[in-house]
């Protein structure tokens, strides 16, 4: 039997999880997403990365971005490594692809912000 | 002269049992043996000493428990004021340092001023409570005696030609037994016809009430000392120092004096690690290192004993408590203390502050805080002020005293050493007495200059400090006018304290410029709010970024090794791993 | 100088001004929004991470996305902003309010009829947790760290301690793990985590950062720069246990020990202050005790979820339109010892109060417990919990209109816990 906290709603719910012949069963879950994040931490434990990656503009030396799906756990420090290399070098926005399939995870890195595009029109801040 | 030391060692005897004994050696009572422990030092050299003697007391004992750290020093070395002669070498930048260099501008002399720390006002100077005393603690036949009333009377011009926030708010002395009133009344009248202390008046409870009506509710009656003020310490050093620049002194920050030498009795040479200077006359203004420095100049006729004292800064919300200084007199601990014993006050800039204890300790840069000083304080000023809660501290400091164990100044020329004055033995109230004494000391160098070359007054001395305006105390006509003429004052980047980009960069471009983020937030304020910098330092940190054209992570907060950041989060080989 | 006249001023354009100035706007006011940053979007700007929206959006954002859809909402809306203007001063008048404010063109003043205050929220500092020692470079609250590292893109620390396991220390907890710094533990004084639980899980243990729960940092060593910091066992009192020091040594110490709403500019107006919250008492429309000024958001108390903030300040920017001047007719909202506390404190019977928002925290860890309204004794509303925490805020919608209230009326909200119940029985 494995404890799991949920993280997929602010609830936090405690579930206790167990696996036996293959059927897993939970409990403590509020709801099917909170099973779902269950079995899942039980058989291929995923989590979504949120970072930055450097920009070329001085203004804005980093752009906050997102995995646009999850990925496994395993695999954060390896993304990491991808978006730790990427320099933006073109005023990109929200929703944006940084980095098309990483690692080829089936997902891609996006961008979160608007504030090159931004600050491309308004130039420069405080 | 000579003096019977058999009475003074008797009792050393009786005390520590033969461990310690004082002998008469070139005008000093020397004491040396071996204690364990440093309160007991200081025990054998109050025995010794005599309160406001000129004939000090210098402490050799060997006290294995009071080794201090050496002296904190940059790490660097250069030759930038290699060679230098200058006529006068000012050693310390805090008030006393400061004070005598601008008024050796009246002169036409070649002035520097040297500085170990990274900016003005780093020890003593910048931690105290900015109190301007009255002096009716003090007796007749002491140094800080003979200048307090001169030199508190010189604030208003003073302070008013350097541009820097003084008020006088008055100090209040609150007693709470009522028998104590012909005593208390008898008291003053002496300080008023013996020691010239004439504003001292007494005032009913009721009286006090009426001026300050949430102090001490059991207070039957308090002394009033209308031509006590508050200042910003720290500011009227660097207004000091800036005014000395402005009128062609020289200030180098970071530069230590290490050694130097003295040949028949005359400083022939100081060295710094920047470089040997080659100074006429040398100025000890060294504050805690002032006995270093007289050893060097083989001239050590005192010695310091530090003693530490911790201030609390409150929210300017419970600046509103109150509008002056006071304190609650407990005679008994007052007789016993060689401090004033703290207060509580509302200072230059609207907080409220509370403090400062007094401990011995043998640390001379030790600026630890406890939290035991700030409950021996609280426990203290709540009587003065009941509504004072800790609750309401933003920050506290601790600064480190240099009192001599005559407990009063040392002001005068060097007793073997011909080229040197001390202003030694700087204590409270040295940041009053300051603007005095700094023009007797000024006249002693000139004096000792005019008996080898011809001193003249320097025509161009211009008396005047523009300081960086704030915008905050202005009305909005004036506010507008400025900022038309330069936007970035209406850039506000501290919210708490309403401190514009504007005023940062005029910071960076005063006189002494400091560009580290405690160096800006002293001369306009940025970070002193109740966010503690928490909102502006990033944007701080990023303006003296820009204005010097360094990366991010070569910004410091305050001195050597006390960068911000260590560097981009990203660099091209890839991100990191835990 | 220049004069304008709005029905309504923002002040403030976090998540909580640009919701209440959409709201306001919505509600057919003349708007105007004054922000002293460069940018909308307030603290969110540097939440890079997600989980934002859940339930305003049913999206998991981060905080870019979020505070850039509610200005979207507010750019497509033509409301008038004034950014990186600084409000100096309000004045009351008859007509409402003169706010003063100082930008790059010189002073300005704006008058309204009402005013919103969303002025957000500041963190606590070490001095205010009273940490002693030497006075480096190295300690940070969690937001100056969280700003260095996602807006500048500059590291704060290699090796560090957290103190307090409020979200944001979490949050950075992982932020600097992901960045290569290491995190050596996060320390909390109080016996139980401050922070959400789906957060202890994925910020700390799922990077094997430890949790130390009844510790805290007594005092910070290094001159210069941070060297290391000396960590206590509290007692049951959250003091010092004296003889428990143990020095740890890392380059820095980052501060997660609560968040205090800023309420400088309420108070200049005679703002009441509820010392539980430390934000304005209010009523069910969000209206402060100064008639025609409304608070919300992490001003009016400190959330956990943006999207609660942006319900509560649309319902303030609502009011704040609506607003016509009124005798106040309160009738106080009583919660008992087991609440931190609830908002609004009270009601003011001459407004609407069919469908208003309850928030409130817990007093302490409590499992199946029922939450109990009574209007003179008699109980008018129930829920049943799971478990509350004070970390995790609640929030409820009542009903009030219906329950016949007179200015006599005591209102109270109770904790029952379960297990209690059932041993009583």
């Amino acid at each position: 039997m494995k404890e799991i906290t949920c993280i997929v709603c602010p609830r936090g719910c405690r579930m206790q999880a167990a696996e036996e012949n293959g059927v897993i069963t939970v409990v403590g879950n509020s709801c099917k997403r909170g099973y779902d994040f269950a079995v899942s931490e039980l058989t291929d434990p995923k989590r979504t990365v949120c970072s930055t990656v450097r920009t070329a503009f001085p203004d804005v030396p980093v752009l906050p971005v997102r995995v646009s799906g999850e990925i496994p756990k395993a695999r954060i420090f390896d993304v990491m490594r991808q978006i730790g290399a990427v320099c933006v070098k073109v005023r990109l926005g929200r929703g944006d692809t940084v980095i098309e399939n990483v690692l080829d995870l089936g997902v891609d890195v996006i961008a979160t912000s608007d504030i090159l595009i931004e600050n491309g029109k308004a130039g420069g801040n405080i | 002269m000579r003096m019977d030391m058999s009475k003074c060692n008797r009792k050393l005897n009786k005390q520590f049992g033969g461990r310690v004994r004082a002998s008469f050696e070139n005008d000093c009572i020397v004491l040396r043996g071996e204690l364990e422990r440093w309160p007991d030092v200081i025990s054998a050299c109050r025995t010794a000493a005599r309160k406001y003697s000129r004939i000090h007391v210098v402490n050799d004992i060997v006290c294995p428990e009071a080794q201090d750290a050496p002296m904190r020093r940059p790490s660097f070395t250069d030759h930038t004021l290699e060679g230098a002669a200058p006529d006068v070498l000012v050693i310390g930048g805090g008030i006393s340092g400061a004070s005598i260099a601008r008024e050796l501008t009246k002169w036409k002399l070649n002035v520097l001023l040297v500085e170990k720390e990274s900016d003005l006002a780093l020890q003593a100077s910048g931690r105290n409570d900015g109190e301007v005393h009255p002096g009716i603690d003090l007796g007749k036949g002491s140094l800080k005696h003979k200048y307090i009333r001169t030199a508190n009377r010189m604030f208003d011009t003073v302070c008013k030609d350097l541009n820097v926030e003084f008020h006088r708010v008055g100090q209040y002395v609150l007693f709470g037994d009522v028998w104590l009133k012909p005593l208390i009344r008898l008291y003053c009248l002496w300080r008023k016809y013996h020691d010239g202390i004439e504003d001292t008046v007494l005032i009913s409870g009721a009286q006090l009430k009426r001026k300050e009506p949430l102090l001490d509710p059991e207070a039957k009656f308090a002394i009033l000392n209308p031509s006590a003020g508050v200042v910003c310490p720290y500011g009227l050093t660097i207004a000091y120092a800036e005014n000395a620049v402005q009128n062609g002194a020289k200030v180098s920050l970071g530069t230590a004096v290490l050694g130097m030498e003295v040949e028949n009795g005359t400083i022939r040479a100081v060295h710094t690690n920047r470089g040997t200077l080659y100074p006429k006359v040398v100025i000890n203004a060294a504050g805690v290192f002032a006995e270093e420095i007289a050893k060097m100049a083989d001239d050590r006729f005192y010695s310091i004993h530090p003693r530490r004292g911790t201030n609390s800064i409150l929210d300017k919300k419970a600046g509103v408590y109150m509008h002056s200084i006071a304190s609650v007199i407990d005679l008994r601990a007052q007789l016993r203390a060689h401090t004033k014993g703290g207060g509580t006050m509302r200072t230059a800039h609207g907080n409220l502050l509370a403090g400062p204890d007094a401990v011995e300790t043998w640390q001379k840069e030790n600026t630890e805080t406890h939290p035991e000083s700030i409950r021996v304080v609280f426990d203290k000023q709540k009587k003065t002020l009941p509504r004072l809660s800790e609750r309401d501290i933003i920050t506290y400091f601790t600064g480190v005293r240099a009192p001599t164990f005559e407990e009063d100044f040392i002001i005068e020329r060097g007793r073997r050493t011909k080229n040197l004055i001390h202003c030694a033995g700087i204590q409270s109230p040295g940041l009053t007495t300051a603007p005095a004494v700094a023009i007797d000391v000024a006249q002693t160098a000139a004096d000792m200059l005019s008996e080898k070359m011809t001193v003249e007054k320097n025509p161009a001395f211009d008396p005047v400090r523009k300081g960086i305006p704030a915008l905050r105390e202005m009305d909005e006509a004036q506010r507008a006018e400025l900022i038309k003429e330069n936007p970035d004052y209406g850039v506000i980047v501290c919210r708490c304290e309403e401190v514009s980009k504007g005023e940062i960069l005029d910071a960076l471009r005063s006189p002494i410029c400091v560009p580290t983020v405690d160096g800006v937030k002293k001369r306009v304020r940025p970070g002193m709010g109740r966010c503690q910098g928490g909102f502006c330092s990033p944007l701080v940190t990023q303006i003296i970024a820009d204005y010097l054209g360094v990366p991010l992570s070569e910004v410091r907060k305050s001195g050597e090794g006390s960068v911000i950041t260590f560097g981009k989060t990203k660099t091209p080989e890839g991100g990191g791993e835990a | 100088m220049t004069n304008d006249r709005y029905d309504v001023i923002v002040i403030g354009g976090g998540p909580a001004g640009l919701a209440a100035a959409v709201s306001a706007h919505d509600n057919d006011a003349r708007v105007l929004l004054i922000e002293r940053e460069a940018r909308l979007g307030g603290i969110l700007k540097q939440c890079i991470h997600d989980g934002f929206g859940l339930l305003r959006f049913g999206e998991k954002l981060s905080g870019p996305e979020y505070a850039e859809r509610y200005i979207d909402m507010f750019r497509a809306r033509d409301i008038p902003a004034l950014t990186l203007t600084f409000v100096t001063k309000i004045v009351k008048t008859e007509q409402g309010f003169e706010v003063h404010a100082v930008n790059r063109q010189g002073i300005s003043v704006h008058y309204a009829h009402a005013l919103v205050l969303a002025t957000g929220c500041r963190e606590r500092t070490a001095k205010q947790v009273f940490i002693h020692g030497t006075r480096p470079s190295g300690v940070f609250t969690a937001g100056t760290a969280q700003h260095f590292v996602n807006l500048l893109g500059e590291m704060p620390a290699k090796k560090c301690v957290i103190l307090g396991s409020g979200d944001i220390g979490l949050i950075m907890a992982r932020r600097l793990t992901l960045e290569g710094a290491r995190v050596l533990g996060v320390y909390e004084a109080k016996p139980t985590p401050s922070g959400l639980t789906r957060n202890l899980q994925q910020c700390l243990y799922d990077y094997d950062i430890p949790l130390h729960l009844s510790h805290t940092v007594t005092r910070v060593f290094g001159v210069d720069r941070l060297e290391g910091v000396e960590i206590s066992e509290v007692d049951e009192n959250m003091k010092p246990i004296p003889g428990t020091q143990t020095r740890l040594d890392c380059d820095a110490l980052i501060l997660s020990v609560g968040l205090i709403p800023e309420n400088e500019l309420a108070e200049s107006l005679g703002v009441e202050i509820d010392p539980k919250t430390k934000g304005p008492y209010c009523d069910g429309q969000c209206m402060t005790g100064v008639p025609g000024v409304f608070s919300c958001g992490n001003a009016l108390h400190v959330n956990d979820l943006v999207d609660y903030v942006s319900e509560n300040a649309a319902a303030a920017g609502k009011a704040a339109a609506l607003y016509t001047p009124a005798p106040q007719k309160y009738v106080p909202l009583h919660a008992d010892g087991s609440f931190l506390y609830i908002v609004p404190q009270r009601l003011d019977l001459n407004r609407d109060n069919t469908k208003v928002a309850v928030y409130f925290r817990s007093g302490g860890d409590f499992n199946k417990t029922r939450l109990s309204v009574t209007a003179d004794g008699r109980e008018v509303f129930a829920k049943k919990y799971a478990f509350l925490r004070p970390p995790e805020m609640e929030k409820l919608e009542l009903d009030f209109g219906a329950f016949g209230l007179t200015e006599e009326s005591d209102i109270r909200f109770a904790l029952q816990l379960q297990a209690e119940k059932e041993r009583e029985a």
